[in-house]
């Protein structure tokens, strides 16, 4: 097989894969989002709470003030990194950042692969399948079932250190696995200063920027990675 | 037609959640969402055997991929369960299970419910914490929840078309875009936890240590399991640090 005829049934069996994912993520996708309305629905309006639609849009609206940002910006941060296959898998299991992200990585690391290539896109799709199902066997085997009897049993002081502090416990060991796999001195330095610049400078002079604060980190961190590349290694980022 | 649990069970003005909180219908919905999720996953698994072949990616690094999504997610799944937990007498366990187990973030969805709850005047958990606080409550938040995914729906074959063409403009833009953005994204979530207090500062500290640790005992030692449970042993000694300095 000459490289040439190899690497269009790659182009070809990658577009398929595309194509499939991406019907099966958007029918499972709207499936899930009926359901996950139906049960509130019910609750609201059909089990005597007497909820009127206009306490419903006043809440929402006070919540879509919050977070409303984050409903588009989300998507267009995450885009890049998840590839559009794993898009529809991310939004619906959720805890991107501090699970489905990780969890890609690490994967995409053990086989060394990169990310936003053919091998690493897949690693990271089967990593978030990986993932998707420890969670949900977590959540309905330790929530769901041992739920009741463990609030009873677990010191509540446990349960509220897991809470104030797992962020920083998961983050500081993501973002150094995050620049050991990448290999990638320039963007890193340039990642880095751009969150101190926006965590340190930008926001407290712009708190309105609050909300955007990742996104822009992570805007500026192509920009600036693109425009200082190292442009003798050209050849060396093209194998 | 409402079944006799529930009719028992409803009364707007009660502050009993977990009456309404648990009834049956709600846990079909959310058990619904659970199969939805299992269905997809087995689908994009599917998909990704058949294509793994044409790019030249052995079945076996498939399954190693999906090992090590499966035991990274350990530690992050076992925290989210914890604080799952911590919510259970709030929002009941259906709710719990697809807001902050699924879809959402605890942080988020907690928010969210409490900004929903203010303006019915009043709080998560307290007095004021009726089951028509609860309902409404647990609405905004799914309702906020479907935004996002409704976001994803429209955003992501737009996005799609975007990133293709930008794929044969200049590959070399795509290989660093990904990068880019997740140093980025990283970076800024990080460096968000430090100002939080000494305790956070540290335990970031602690946290990427014990990271760069692991890292290099499974390279020095080429003991490559180690690199898969880095993560969550990182977790660990830092959640334990976590218990000696909050109590101390």
């Amino acid at each position: 097989m000459s490289s040439t005829s190899l690497s269009s049934s790659a182009a070809a069996s990658m577009e398929r894969f595309d194509r499939q994912t991406s019907r099966y993520g958007s029918i499972t996708m709207t499936l899930g989002l009926i359901l996950s309305l139906a049960g509130p629905i019910y609750i609201a309006f059909f089990s005597g709470m007497e909820v009127t639609a206009s306490m419903v849009w006043v809440a929402l609206l006070a919540v879509a003030a919050t977070f409303g940002v984050l409903w588009v910006v989300e998507p267009l941060t995450y885009f890049p990194i998840l590839g559009s296959a794993a898009m529809y898998q991310a939004f619906m299991i959720g805890n991107i950042s501090n699970k489905l992200l990780p969890a890609a990585i690490v994967a995409q690391s053990a086989i060394n692969a990169k990310p936003g290539t053919k091998r690493g896109d897949l690693a990271a799709v089967m990593a978030i399948c990986g993932a998707a199902t420890v969670h949900l066997t977590s959540l309905l085997l330790f929530v769901g079932v041992l739920g009741t009897w463990l609030v009873h049993n677990i010191p509540v002081e446990v349960i509220e250190v897991a809470r104030l502090y797992i962020l920083p416990a998961l983050m500081g060991a993501v973002l150094v696995q995050c620049i050991v796999s990448m290999k990638a001195l320039r963007p890193t330095i340039i990642a880095v200063a751009a969150a101190l610049l926006v965590n340190f400078a930008v926001i407290p002079l712009v708190p309105a920027v609050g909300p955007f604060a990742t996104a822009l980190v992570v805007a500026a961190s192509i920009v600036f990675s693109w425009v200082l590349r190292q442009r003798t290694a050209q050849a060396a980022t093209e194998n | 037609m409402q079944t006799p649990f529930a009719v028992a069970a409803a009364d707007p003005s009660s502050t009993n959640i977990w009456a309404i909180a648990n009834t049956p219908i709600l846990w079909i919905c959310i058990l619904g969402v659970f199969a939805v999720i299992f269905v997809q996953t087995v689908l994009y698994a599917k998909a990704a055997k058949a294509a793994a072949p044409h790019i030249e990616m052995p079945a076996r690094e498939l399954k190693e991929a999906f090992r090590a999504g499966a035991v990274a997610s350990i530690g992050p799944s076992l925290a989210v369960v914890l604080v799952a937990i911590a919510l259970l007498a709030l929002f009941g366990t259906p709710a719990v299970l697809v807001r902050i187990g699924l879809i959402g973030s605890a942080a988020a969805e907690t928010a969210s419910a409490s900004i929903a709850a203010g303006t019915m005047g009043a709080s998560l958990g307290g007095d004021s914490y009726t089951q028509q606080v609860f309902a409404v409550a647990f609405m905004a938040m799914s309702l906020s929840g479907a935004m996002w995914m409704l976001c994803t729906l429209i955003m992501t074959p737009l996005l799609k078309k975007g990133g293709k063409s930008l794929a044969k403009r200049n590959p070399a833009v795509m290989a660093l875009i990904p990068t880019a953005a997740l140093l980025g994204a990283f970076s800024a979530l990080t460096i968000a936890e430090l100002p939080k207090s000494n305790v956070h500062l540290i335990l970031v500290g602690i946290s990427a240590a014990s990271m760069g640790l692991c890292l290099y005992l499974a390279k020095a030692l080429n003991q490559k399991w180690l690199k898969e449970w880095a993560l969550g042993i990182s977790i660990v000694i830092a959640l334990v640090s976590a218990y000696f300095l909050h109590t101390a």
